[in-house]
């Protein structure tokens, strides 16, 4: 009943709005920057996910599912996600359950948003409800692959500490013993 | 001076486990001349090995062998194979835990009798009082370098997460806020140095400013000569004689060889979860349902407290991540008032999560993800969090129980942790988040996240403490009700969790066992 749609929608209501808090909405801007990447991409040198089978589109619409797993629209460029996806795909080219967790995974991503939107999954212009229709494939072991993988490659990422404002390891540097009693608004 | 034992030595007594309970029991067994082994599962581990990353540390010392959880904790579902945070590795979880240090109140040794029962609960009262193990504590926090009193060592300096909290604490009319008592040095102490604020307490103290077995202990049981330590072996079965003592245990080395230690007496502290599955899995002719449970109660009554976290986005930075992770609690509502809604009490302890757990843990599970989550881990230098640790029923279908056909790597049964909550555990984290809402609020908060309860790290009452036979398992001393050279040394002989973090009361309660123990053996008694 999970993979019901119209229960998804549900659940969706009650964890999008995030009213009393500001969260940056800007999609165009965000699907321009999108779409920067995609021309970049789709002229330049192919990876291994070319050779994982894995079409230049197909690869755009697995960047597109990750920038909505974890979106932070202007706050992260598009790199943290290629490479997770990359990665990935490059564990696909060599391994055949990976390869196949991908592309029947992505191949029902794609059913769901051509039956519901009648588009291809990137091309739905609304985050909202792209995150539906992920929403209900998120249980699914081609979802949670990508998102455990984002969730390393996004949060234990220490060339991405710093735009966090995370300071990470601190021992090297005898600790926080100049800073940690700091605060300065209470 | 390292003593090496033979296997077929039956004069030593065998300790499982080299944590809290363990590592204690070993070393004031040692001090009063009492030889023993130390079987631990889990690998050498020393301050080389510890590194200020989460999920580095998380999976280099953890206790990843298979488990079940079940139960209708949401763990069950989002954390499928990891009911608890536990250490496997010398030193226990004494490695990763956070160093509150807080002593049982007087009531809390009888729930029973204070609450006059709670429908639905298996409560008992402890078969000890606070009088009866006040001179413990002492022992326990002047071993430790418990902050406080005891020691003259005053508490630790406030951090700038602990000020969100206490301020906030202090608007909605709260007063017992303090940064201790933490077993974490604020100064020299011991041979060991002062807290420099460093903010990975729960990855292990790199400078061995908190305490823990692995660098006091252990090292100072070794060097009386009268204790040996033989990690990587893990117990896979106590045995015993016709006549029903324990006789010694089998074990895997660290080729994966079984051998079999003699011993006089056994200590088992594996932590609540691995004891008494121990104990099930040495079921024998003579004892069918698993060794030391004539009462049935070997794996019932599991209890993890009633916990739960918080994190505000407050309106200016916070860096939480600098400093202890804990050393900052407040007391306000860790009393027995049940017009509150709920029998017992809980305390509101602050703890920074770096960015690594925050991301897996602000929303748990396969459904945690999208803005709710990404748009708070932008905020993260604004953050401020609390762990809320309450007292939780105990109930005997909250249990360890052994998979019908689910082996692990040394081929024993997978243990299935079952863990429900009791309504009493409901109302009072309802109560908890509500109050902590407020405190939040008061300080302009923008965003609160609720956090449900994360992988047990505080596990108790697999084996509990009864005056009668028939009502647990072991009796004042942790000794076994059936077997008078069985003992169990953890937290699994709580009775009740009571409201503080349990590892000073594991401490005490070591020492007090050993000191019995050593003068029983004397005696000629066991
Ligand atoms: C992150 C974290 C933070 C914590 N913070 C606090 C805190 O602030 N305050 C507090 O009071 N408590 C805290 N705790 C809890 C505290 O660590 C435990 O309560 C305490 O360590 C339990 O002691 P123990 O002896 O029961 O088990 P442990 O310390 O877990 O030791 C058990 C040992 O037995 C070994 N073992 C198990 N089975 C076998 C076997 N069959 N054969 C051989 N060896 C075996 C294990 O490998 C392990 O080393 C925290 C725990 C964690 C994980
Ligand atoms: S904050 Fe203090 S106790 Fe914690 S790890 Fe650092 S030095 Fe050790």
């Amino acid at each position: 009943m999970l993979y019901d749609l119209t229960i998804v929608k549900d659940h969706y209501r009650e964890i999008a709005p995030i009213s009393d808090f500001k969260v940056s909405r800007r999609s165009l801007l965000a699907s321009t920057a999108f779409l920067a990447l995609a021309t970049a991409t789709a002229v330049g040198p192919t990876g291994s996910w070319a050779a994982a089978g894995v079409s230049a589109e197909q690869r755009l619409a697995l960047i597109r599912m990750a920038r909505d797993i974890y979106p932070h629209d202007d706050f992260l460029p598009d790199e943290p996600y290629v490479e997770v996806v990359d990665s990935i795909l490059k564990e696909a080219e060599s391994n055949d359950d990976t390869r196949k967790l991908v592309m029947d995974g992505l191949s029902d991503l794609e059913a769901r948003a051509q039956k519901i939107y009648g588009s291809s999954f990137a091309a739905i212009a609304d985050p909202n409800k792209r995150e539906g229709v992920l929403r209900s494939i998120e249980l699914t072991g081609f979802f949670q692959k990508f998102k455990g993988g984002l969730l390393m490659g996004l949060y234990n990422n220490k060339s991405l500490y710093p735009k966090f404002g995370y300071d990470g390891s601190s021992w090297e540097q005898g600790g926080f013993m100049d800073s940690f009693d700091k605060i300065g608004w209470l | 001076m390292a003593a090496k034992f033979d296997l077929n030595d039956d004069s030593v007594v065998v300790i499982i486990g080299s944590g809290a309970g363990g590592g204690t029991v070993a070393n004031e067994l040692a001090q009063r001349g009492v030889k023993s082994v130390i079987l631990e599962a889990g690998k050498t581990l020393s301050l080389e090995d510890i590194e200020n990353d989460e999920w580095a540390m998380f999976s280099k010392i953890s206790w990843l062998d298979k488990r079940q959880s079940a139960g209708s904790w949401h763990g069950a579902v989002n954390h499928p194979g990891l009911p608890a945070w536990i250490v496997k590795g010398l030193g226990g979880s004494t490695v990763h835990w956070a160093g509150v240090s807080i002593r049982y109140q007087e009531h809390e040794f009888k729930m029973k009798t204070t609450s006059g029962g709670v429908a639905g609960a298996n409560l008992l009262d402890w078969p000890i009082t606070l009088d009866e193990l006040k001179p413990w504590y002492d022992k326990a926090e002047l071993k430790m370098g418990t902050t406080g009193d005891v020691t003259g060592m005053p508490h630790l300096p406030w951090s700038a997460d602990f000020k969100v909290l206490a301020e906030g604490a202090r608007r909605i009319g709260y007063s017992k806020i303090t940064a201790g008592p933490m077993s974490i040095n604020s100064q020299d102490r011991d041979g060991r140095p002062a807290c420099q604020q460093i903010g990975f307490c729960m990855q292990g103290c790199k400078i061995g400013a908190k305490w823990s077995t692995l660098y006091t202990e252990l090292p100072r049981a070794v060097e009386t000569g009268n204790c040996e330590i033989r990690t990587n072996c893990m117990v896979l079965q106590v045995e015993h004689d016709k006549s029903g003592k324990v006789t010694g245990v089998v074990y895997a080395d660290a080729d994966g060889k079984k051998q079999r230690q003699k011993a006089r007496v056994v200590c088992v502290a594996g932590n609540s979860i691995e004891s008494p599955r121990l104990l099930l899995n040495s079921e024998s002719s003579m004892f069918p349902n698993g060794l030391a449970n004539s009462s049935g109660q070997v794996g019932r009554n599991y209890m993890t407290h009633m916990t739960a976290g918080v994190y505000g986005v407050m309106p200016g930075e916070v860096h939480m991540n600098r400093g202890t992770a804990v050393a900052g609690i407040v007391r306000d509502e860790a009393h027995y008032d049940d017009s509150r809604g709920f029998a017992g009490g809980y305390t509101l302890e602050k703890l920074a999560l770096g960015l690594g757990f925050l991301s897996a843990f602000l929303v748990p599970g396969p459904t945690g993800w999208g803005r709710e989550v990404s748009s708070g881990l932008e905020n993260y230098k604004y953050m401020s969090g609390v762990w809320i640790c309450g007292e939780d029923m105990p109930q005997e279908q909250n249990r360890i129980a052994l998979h019908a056909t689910e082996k692990d790597q040394y081929g024993l049964p997978v243990p299935v942790v079952h863990k429900t909550d009791h309504p009493n555990d409901t109302n009072m984290r309802n109560h908890a988040y509500a109050q902590m809402a407020k405190i939040y609020h008061s300080l302009g908060a923008k965003k609160i996240y609720n956090l449900p309860a994360y992988p047990a790290s505080h596990n108790m009452g697999t084996n509990r403490m009864s005056a009668k036979p028939e009502d647990g398992v072991v009796n004042k001393w942790g000794q076994s009700h059936d077997i008078k050279n069985l003992f169990v040394s953890d937290g699994s002989q709580f009775t009740t969790s009571a409201s503080p973090n349990p590892t000073l009361t594991i401490v005490a309660l070591a020492i007090r066992q050993a000191d019995y123990l050593a003068t029983q053996m004397k005696k000629g008694a066991i």
